[in-house]
């Protein structure tokens, strides 16, 4: 490499990491100063607490009368396992329908669902919130897990992932007289992990971090997700830096460490919805 | 395996419970929104939707609120989606020229902040934002700098737009950064042996090759950001003045505060009607000639 090239080279990496750090380095102030007493929050002398504490943490965790966070906590946990069982279930199903067997009017189903991908979410908002009152399941977790299911996103996902699995064990287990649901959970699922992996962390992760939807669909306090649980808290601890803080760090834990984890699958996901077409 | 070709009403029985779930929260509330934009109907007063015929869009027209939403939308899309893919352009073509692991450490560090939840980023950001005791004033109070991000008109939706480059820049990042790592190396190759240089192969190679994936985050960012919503709720709550009140924040306030069903379905209509026509001329703009 010639000293002229390397040089770019360095610069262009220099360049790249002084980006990666302004986008990490917020997430990282929050779990630093959720360490911090709340004066040192307030008048900002150093990064690193002075005195650090985990009196904040401790504060929120024992007062689940005003602050009910494990109950929240809770509630998005099972919220989030809910919709992310039922979109494994039906999508899979679903796209394997599309993918292999010759579903009458494929096409245009096909077409209508994966358009439905481009409909801006903001257009349900008014009529969900109506439908789901008449059925009465407003203020309930079936409220937000139930609608979920119908992810047009996962559908096309797994779709694609079937449509480049490979016919022949599918045929062998056709021969040897293995009934269509046989082929599809002992065969074709057991092929299709990584997709599915994919899809349920970028389903859990949705879910988790939705806030529009049980903004508007959940009503009692005690019934609230994590991060409608911290927008009501902000708005009444408004000053409370320390406690604010240290519910976010609560609430961003989960989904981080499950990144961290499972990062590759995560981003070769989206490349993947992005490319294929 | 059946033959191909041969229709199999069997397979329905796979995509039923889907099919079912998709009619009823997707496709039906598409068909009842658009049927509810043309009634008069207010949940609390107790009384069945009234068709008004096209009412509520002629309200909407003379409506000073929805105007200054409209405006607030359109300030927010202009200023944070081409910054927003311009960036991750760049971004993307600085980690294509790096390899291995440390191209995985870095866009990882880029897509950190699209997993925080917008309730933590927002409590974040304000405090950031906040004049008196808030970070970046803390920060720049040695320059003599006293900025009123969140509290001057002409302030808070470029404040909200840089927030929203830094939560939402890693997705269009990733997605860009696999679109130029499809790009066959022997066009590039082939294209510096006839002498081309960098910036030439960049615009005669790489960019044309990268185009419909450039189309594609480029049309979702556009869908996504006339659909700000959280940020704002979160960080301004639309002040001040209303200056960063945007639509789908005066929908839900008209549906979930003033319980206006009928009117609130009609202006989220509008919306979808406007991003449906940019989203077209995305496509008609920017497809492959």
């Amino acid at each position: 490499m010639t000293g002229r090239s390397r040089w770019k080279s360095i610069l262009v990496e220099a360049a790249v990491a002084a980006g990666a750090l302004l986008c990490v380095a917020p997430v990282a102030l929050i779990f630093i100063t959720s360490l911090k007493p709340d004066a040192e929050i307030v008048h900002f002398r150093s990064l690193w607490p002075e005195s650090p504490t985990l009196a904040s943490f401790r504060e929120i965790l024992s007062n689940p009368e005003e602050i009910p966070i494990l109950r929240w906590f809770g509630n998005s946990v099972l919220i989030s396992s809910g919709v992310t069982a039922l979109v494994l279930t039906v999508t899979s199903l679903a796209a394997y329908a599309f993918a292999r067997l010759n579903p009458p009017g494929k096409r245009p189903v096909f077409a209508i669902v994966v358009g439905a991908m481009m409909v801006p979410g903001q257009i349900l908002l008014v009529p969900t919130y109506l439908i789901l009152n008449e059925l009465g399941w407003l203020d309930t977790p079936l409220a937000l897990i139930v609608p979920a299911g119908a992810s047009a996103f996962g559908f096309f996902l797994l779709h694609q992932f079937f449509l480049g699995i490979p016919r022949d064990l599918e045929e062998a287990a056709a021969i040897d007289g293995c009934s269509r649901l046989g082929i599809f959970v002992r065969v074709v699922l057991p092929l299709s992990r990584p997709a599915m992996a994919t899809l349920a962390i970028f389903t859990f992760a949705g879910s988790w971090n939705d806030f529009l939807g049980p903004l508007v669909f959940l009503d009692s306090v005690d019934r609230y997700t994590l991060p409608v649980g911290l927008a009501l808290f902000q708005t009444s601890y408004f000053a409370e830096y320390g406690l604010t803080l240290a519910a976010s760090v609560l609430c961003t834990l989960p989904v981080l460490l499950a990144f961290l984890v499972f990062q590759k699958h995560i981003i070769e996901g989206i490349a993947l919805t992005g490319l294929k077409d | 395996m059946r033959p191909a070709g041969r229709a199999d009403w069997g397979a329905y029985l796979f995509a039923l419970p889907f099919l079912v779930l998709f009619a009823s929260f997707v496709a039906g509330p598409v068909l009842y929104g658009l049927a509810l934009s043309f009634t008069r109907w207010e949940l609390l007063a107790h009384e069945p939707p009234a068709l008004v015929g096209l009412a509520n869009f002629r309200e909407a027209f003379g409506d000073p609120y929805f105007w200054k939403a409209l405006q607030a939308t359109f300030r927010f899309v202009a200023m944070a989606t081409p910054i927003t893919v311009g960036l991750a352009l760049v971004v993307a073509l600085g980690l294509n020229a790096l390899r291995g692991r440390r191209q995985s450490l870095y866009r990882a560090a880029y897509f950190v902040p699209t997993l925080i939840t917008i309730s933590v980023a927002g409590i974040l950001w304000r405090w950031f934002y906040n004049s008196e005791f808030g970070l970046f004033n803390a920060l720049l109070a040695p320059l003599g700098i006293k900025a009123p991000w969140l509290t001057d008109t002409a302030w808070a939706m470029p404040s909200i737009a840089l927030m929203t480059l830094w939560w939402t820049l890693g997705g269009p990042v990733v997605v860009l950064l696999a679109g130029l790592q499809q790009i066959p190396a022997p066009y590039l190759e082939a294209a510096a042996l006839d002498g081309a240089g960098p910036w030439q192969r960049l615009r005669s190679v790489t960019l044309p090759l990268l185009r419909p994936v450039l189309l594609f985050v480029m049309v979702l960012n556009v869908i996504g950001a006339f659909q700000v919503f959280g940020q704002v709720y979160m960080i301004t709550r639309g002040g001040p003045e209303m200056t960063t009140r945007t639509v789908v924040q005066y929908v839900y306030e008209t549906a979930f505060n003033s319980y206006r069903m009928g009117y609130a379905a009609a202006l989220s209509w509008l919306l979808f009607a406007i991003i449906a026509a940019l989203s077209v001329a995305q496509f008609r703009l920017l497809r492959e000639r």
